[in-house]
């Protein structure tokens, strides 16, 4: 009886469920754990005022990936065309006149509801999948620069473009997203290792015009993170120092849950470095659990996806995966000093609520390709051999 | 089917990065933790945690009776900080305006525009530590807390509050110099000698540090409190203290003195009851910044005399009725001549002649007579009298006293007339106090104290007792006879100004002549050191005082005219107001017997007070309520004084209180001149008056 409820309601593959699941339940207590400076300075200590706000968010965020695995992912196709032109003026009104925080305009107020969102993460998503269906509709022709690599692009460009001033590690990661997703999508390879060592120019120009200007605003941040990262060891960056004594501190099973004393050195230890805390609480054998979570979200959307007939589905399955474990990992190369500082959140993880809703989204998504590929392959091989 | 086998190997290469990308983090973990793993635990311990020190609450001090003399007040910076989290640009640009306002009214230091121009410009340099007002006391910063923005706090409205704790002096520059302070570069008085007492013990709590550098305390188990300070109770009192630094002020103003100082003892005890010290500064000033009691040792002069003769009379050389020959007031030693400051008032002088009216002749003829051949008897007996030692006082910074050997090197054949009269000798204004103090208290030597008690939470922890130099320092008959020139001196000598007194004070006036430029005069203009120092009553030695004027350049230098008057002043008060004192006081018959004055008045109040003073009372109408008073040969008559409505009342002998009473009772408006008894009344008794008139009344 169980089971069957849960196979009525709980389409799709189900260990991506239970991976998510698991994944809010670290969430959950690594957010509450490391919240208590923040109760402390807002709340007069009143932890649980973040613990609630943080489930509540989880649990609607859930309730969107529920929502969204209905859909069928085909109707996605439509969504993205419209959340994409949607994307665009909403990222250029953000940057104009969005909610200065730590002097980046990454944030837009709605007005009415009074929620204030991070823009970026609604163009992301809707640009993940527009790219994935403007591969799937080009196939016929992917190799071909005017026809397929050129309206492919532009769209990443513009996209990334107008997230880079505000916030260039979401940019950046966002364009190399694209950029594999591209490869995957067969576009010509020349052609992206072309736009890639363009890149790569760019962002070393960039660089190093950020060195040598003298440091102000979000060039300032910049400068002085890659300054920090270039210089390396122990002098330069503070954040990274206490992360690493986070990460040393907890030895292979950590210090147990809410015995994190780096919580209360680290800035943000609730979004940012949340895995350094997660590393000192529940030791590095619960920050390889984390790895191998999504790792096997990858892994099981690659399983179904051998079985999908279709380009779409499989484009559009990678893509939001891959969006989502490259970001984690990117988080967590930063977590372990293996990057520069970044203000990339850690998927699911981390205390935020724009974060964790897109990416609810993309799971259920996700989950809406494998709920068909599913489907299908119970209404019978018939249908699929006669194609 | 090959489009999608092509697919399928991009996103296993894909998969395989992230595999690569999930190994390279794992290597990272296990890298940090067990290849630098020692150093980042080692890290950790020294920056998370650390004791913190509390400090613990400096004590008070205070004077004999308890009042504070200094006392340690929590002192408040403001700051803001412009980045703050919290803090949204439109918010403070919509409340900045007010914000500044708030402020200039407040502190009134800034205009409102300026106030609102620094703080546009700290928040768009993004200052986090913008300093917005130092040292706003308590009542003001409850007020600050209200404001516009500030009210929201530390993380949305960007309020720092730093909490600082001030050194006040209630009294202001009373004492100051002896009370003193305690900062790093020579702190003085009180508060420097008795710094390790009044500051406590630091307590010390463990401490986490979070993220923005605040910290906070990790649990209430480890924490060692901090002990209070404890407080010190000086021997200093306040009202003579006041009275002591008015009265030198004003005569070192009137004789435009370069310094001062003046001390009063209790001859007893030892207590330094009041001690003033006020040197002039460029703006011509007077303020306390040397405590010149204590600290400077200068030559003494005529003060010297006393203890010449109290050696030579100890040692039975000398009498004070012997006599001794002066001539016209001039004498050379060895061809230094010598000269009366003034003429003598015949060629012969008894001893207490020449002591009485500080005859440098004189005393330097009867010493030297005494002491030619054994000078060093004569430095030995100074010696005796602890001349020639520091006091050993509570607080720093003593000024050494110099008395020379006869074997030492500066010594010359006139070294002994001129000690003799105070001159190459060296002595603190309080050393020379502590010696006539000893002959006020029949010879016992005590040591000046300034601190009696050390107090914590109002319990004694330790009294500190009168400590005895020398029991006796000269033969009681020789001590009575010093006592008597003593008071030779006010009655018939220098100091004759302070004779007429209802007690009696003895004492000895000094003028000493200061040579070289050390106030800017030079060789050829003679700069002097006016002093008095004494005791009273002088039958019954309670307080002793010295005071010392440095320098006075209003023609007037003598130690009778420019010192005494302080002197006076000082002791005036102490008698006025130690009820102790007039015990002694002579009581004659004729007072007893004669009917006091007695005002007009309520005739319950005068009969309350009469009766209390045993005066008879004659009083015809008993019931009437107010009266006039007239005195007969030993009682006082009260005849009623009616009060008509709508005439004017008779007020004449009548206090102010009872005056006023009456006429305003009459509904007169009053206008009240001088102090006493009603002696005019503007208009006169039973003519007729209006509600709300004016009427000026004049008392004397």
């Amino acid at each position: 009886m169980h089971v069957n409820w849960l196979d009525k309601y709980f389409r799709g593959d189900r260990t991506i469920w239970m991976i998510v699941f698991i994944l809010s339940l670290f969430s959950l207590i690594a957010v509450y754990s490391s919240t208590g400076t923040l109760a402390y300075k807002y709340k007069s200590g009143n932890t649980e005022y973040y613990l609630v706000k943080h489930l509540l968010i989880l649990v609607f965020g859930i309730g969107l990936m529920y929502a969204a695995h209905l859909v069928k992912y085909t109707y996605y196709s439509r969504i993205s065309q419209i959340a994409f032109y949607l994307a665009i003026p909403l990222l250029a009104l953000t940057l104009a006149m969005g909610t200065n925080l730590n002097e980046a305009s990454r944030w837009l107020t709605l007005p009415g509801i009074n929620l204030s969102f991070q823009t970026s993460d609604l163009a992301k998503l809707a640009l993940i999948i527009y790219v994935a269906r403007m591969l799937s509709k080009k196939q016929e022709n992917i190799k071909d620069f005017k026809t397929a690599f050129v309206p492919i692009m532009l769209p990443v460009l513009i996209i990334c473009g107008l997230i880079l001033p505000a916030n260039f590690s979401t940019a950046a990661v966002l364009f190399a997203t694209s950029c594999f997703l591209m490869f995957i999508g067969r576009i010509n390879m020349k052609y992206i290792v072309m736009l890639g060592v363009i890149g790569a120019f760019c962002v070393s120009l960039f660089v190093g015009i950020a060195l040598l200007t003298k440091s102000s605003g979000r060039v300032g941040t910049w400068k002085a993170r890659i300054e920090n990262f270039v210089k390396g060891d122990d002098q330069g960056n503070y954040q990274t120092q206490q992360a690493k004594i986070a990460i040393a501190t907890g030895g292979l099973i950590g210090k147990f849950p809410g015995h994190s004393t780096q919580k209360n050195f680290l800035p943000h230890p609730y979004s940012d470095f949340i895995y350094a805390i997660i590393i000192e609480e529940e030791g590095s054998l619960g920050g390889v659990f984390i790895i191998f979570l999504y790792v096997l979200l990858f892994f099981r959307v690659i399983r179904f996806i051998n079985h999908s007939p279709m380009a779409f589905g499989t484009l559009l399955a990678v893509g939001c995966t891959f969006s989502l474990v490259f970001q984690a990992m990117i988080n967590m190369a930063v977590a372990v000093n293996l990057f520069p500082v970044t203000g990339q959140p850690l998927p699911m993880l981390s205390m935020g609520g724009t974060s964790i809703w897109f990416t609810s989204i993309a799971i259920g998504i996700v989950l809406s390709v494998s709920r068909q590929v599913e489907k299908e392959k119970k209404e019978g091989g018939a249908e699929l051999a006669t194609t | 089917m090959e489009v999608k086998k092509d697919i399928m190997w991009r996103i296993y290469f894909s998969f395989f990065f992230i595999c690569l990308f999930g190994v390279a983090i794992v290597v990272q973990i296990f890298r940090i933790q067990f290849v630098q793993g020692t150093y980042w635990k080692q890290k950790a311990d020294s920056l998370t945690t650390d004791y913190r020190d509390i400090e613990a609450s400096r004590g008070n001090i205070t004077s004999d009776d308890g009042s504070i003399l200094a006392t340690s007040v929590p002192i408040y910076d403001i700051r803001m900080d412009m980045n703050a989290d919290g803090l949204p640009e439109e918010f403070f640009n919509d409340q900045v305006d007010s914000l500044a306002r708030c402020l200039s009214d407040l502190f009134k230091d800034r205009s409102k525009s300026e106030y609102k121009h620094d703080l546009r410009q700290a928040r768009q340099e993004g200052d986090r530590y913008f300093l917005v007002r130092r040292n706003v006391h308590f009542p003001e910063l409850q007020k600050v807390k209200q404001f516009p923005i500030l009210r929201l706090g530390r993380y949305r409205g960007g309020m720092i509050v730093e909490t600082r704790s001030v050194r006040e002096n209630p009294f202001r520059s009373l004492a100051a110099r002896t009370i003193g302070y305690q900062r790093a570069v020579k702190p003085v008085g009180i508060e420097a000698a008795f710094n390790k007492e009044l500051k406590g013990v630091s307590g010390q709590r463990l401490e986490q540090k979070i993220s923005g550098g605040i910290w906070i305390p990790i649990n209430d188990k480890d924490e060692i409190e901090p002990k209070d300070g404890n407080d010190i109770i000086t021997t200093l009192d306040v009202n003579i203290q006041d009275v002591a630094e008015h009265a030198l002020e004003e005569h070192l103003r009137k004789h435009n003195a370069d310094h001062g100082c003046a001390v009063l003892m209790e001859v007893a005890t030892g207590e330094i009851k009041a001690i003033a010290n006020l040197s002039r500064n460029s703006e011509g000033n007077y303020l306390e910044d040397f405590n010149y009691v204590i600290a400077e040792a200068t030559e003494p002069g005529s003060t010297m005399k006393m203890a010449s003769l109290l050696a030579a009379m100890d040692d039975g050389l000398v009498s004070p009725e012997d006599s001794i020959y002066v001539g016209n007031g001039e004498y050379s030693y060895y061809n230094q001549p010598m000269k009366d400051s003034h003429a003598p008032k015949a060629t012969k002088l008894s001893v207490a002649q020449a002591f009485e009216t500080s005859s440098n002749v004189g005393i330097s003829k009867v010493i030297f007579n005494a002491y030619n051949k054994t000078p060093q008897k004569f430095i030995n007996h100074l010696k005796k009298f602890h001349l020639d030692k520091s006091l050993g006082l509570q607080i720093e910074g003593e000024g050494e006293p110099r008395i020379k050997d006869v074997k030492d090197k500066d010594w010359s054949l006139v070294s002994l007339p001129w000690i003799s009269i105070g001159y190459e000798v060296k002595l603190t204004p309080l050393q020379i106090l502590t010696f006539y103090n000893a002959i006020a208290n029949n010879g016992k030597m005590v040591q000046p104290k300034f601190v009696k008690e050390e107090q914590y939470h109002g319990k004694t922890v330790e009294t500190f007792s009168t400590q005895v130099i020398s029991d006796t320092i000269a033969s009681p008959a020789a001590i009575a006879k010093a006592k008597k020139l003593l008071e030779g001196v006010v009655q018939k000598g220098t100091a004759s100004s302070l004779s007429k007194s209802c007690y009696r004070i003895a004492g000895k006036t000094g003028t000493a002549q200061m040579f070289g430029n050390q106030f800017g005069y030079d060789k050829n203009h003679m700069s002097y050191q006016a002093s008095f120092v004494g005791y009273f009553p002088a039958d019954n030695p309670k307080y002793s005082c010295m005071v010392v004027v440095y320098a006075p350049s209003n023609d007037m230098y003598f130690g009778g005219a420019v010192a005494a008057p302080v002197f006076r002043e000082i002791s005036d008060k102490v008698y006025s107001t130690r009820m102790e004192l007039h015990d002694t006081m002579p009581v004659t018959d004729s007072l007893v017997k004669s009917v006091p004055l007695a005002k007009s008045g309520s005739q319950k109040e005068l009969n309350k007070v009469l009766a209390q003073l045993n005066v008879n009372v004659i009083s015809p109408n008993a019931d009437a309520a107010w009266v006039s008073t007239s005195p007969s040969a030993n009682s006082v008559r009260l005849s009623e004084r009616k009060i008509i409505s709508g005439l004017m009342p008779d007020v004449s002998g009548m206090g102010a209180k009872d005056a006023l009473n009456v006429l305003e009772n009459a509904g007169l408006r009053v206008k009240m001149n001088g102090k006493g008894i009603v002696s005019r009344q503007s208009v006169e008794a039973g003519t007729k008056i209006q509600k709300g008139q004016q009427i000026t009344v004049d008392l004397n």
